[in-house]
């Protein structure tokens, strides 16, 4: 088994069970972070997958703004976030993980090489020109479209709407 | 170009699909179902990925950039779906869905 099959059925088991876990746990805070999770698993798949403007999209929009958004979603429709008393203070095992966490990335920055190939070599320049091109337009449509959705959700939340 | 075999990867897709329709089905949070749809279009995005993997050239950056759009209109529905939350909340004060049933024949 090569290392990348290794990569992909752990990534793809993880992918799954969180995917279960959100739908089945009963606390929807739980549900989000495990949500979570598994929008990481997928951005992992992405690089895995020869994407990585995908991967990193996909960490930036998913595992940042949408979990944020479904967060503040619980919070404002929620008397209590936890529908029991749950423990307060931080844990061994979360402060351990944010710990790890900063090692890697700070071991992973220091150790990166800088681009030693010419930027037009590279293939996310393929993929900016479909996007930006001149025979793209995608990501016009893609802006038009939210501007639509802004307005609709402004309508939908404003005061004294009955 | 990946080596990975194709059947593994779509049977993930699918997994993950089948788990996203059965939130789908199932739930009865507002929150949830959102959580389960957007499962069910990551599924989708993943299958754009990895035909994109598979093809070489113009075919494979088309497929990137299709998911990359998908991504884009996944995070607004997200947006306008917790926006009708808001309102649910606001005029019935609860998100079960099953309640919301103002607009039945």
């Amino acid at each position: 088994m090569s290392p990348e099959d290794l990569a992909f059925f752990g990534l793809a088991g993880v992918a799954v069970v969180t995917a279960l876990l959100a739908l089945l746990v009963r606390e929807l805070v739980h549900t989000i972070l495990w949500v979570s999770v598994f929008f990481v698993a997928l951005a992992g798949l992405y690089f895995l997958l020869a994407a990585p403007f995908l991967g990193v999209l996909q960490l930036g929009v998913y595992a940042g703004a949408v979990t944020i958004l479904l967060l503040f979603g619980v919070m404002v429709t929620r008397k209590r976030i936890f529908s029991r008393e749950a423990a307060t203070g931080i844990g061994p095992a979360p402060l351990g993980l944010a710990l790890l966490t900063i090692v890697l990335l700070a071991t992973g920055a220091a150790t990166a090489s800088t681009a030693d190939r010419p930027l037009a070599m590279h293939p996310v320049v393929a993929l900016a020109n479909t996007l930006f091109g001149i025979d793209g337009g995608w990501l016009l449509l893609l802006g038009l479209t939210m501007l639509g959705a802004l307005a609709g959700a402004i309508y939908l939340v404003r005061e004294g709407r009955e | 170009m990946t080596s990975l075999p194709l059947a593994d990867l779509l049977g993930l897709s699918a997994a993950l699909l089948g788990i996203g329709l059965f939130g789908i089905l199932t739930r009865r949070n507002f929150i949830l179902l959102l959580i389960a749809v957007e499962i069910s279009m990551n599924a989708a995005i993943l299958n754009f990925v990895i035909f994109s993997a598979f093809l070489s050239g113009d075919a494979g950056v088309n497929g990137q950039a299709a998911a990359v759009v998908l991504v884009g209109l996944a995070a607004t529905e997200v947006a306008v779906g917790l926006a009708i939350v808001l309102a649910l909340n606001r005029q019935r004060g609860s998100i079960n869905v099953a309640e919301a049933s103002s607009l039945k024949l």
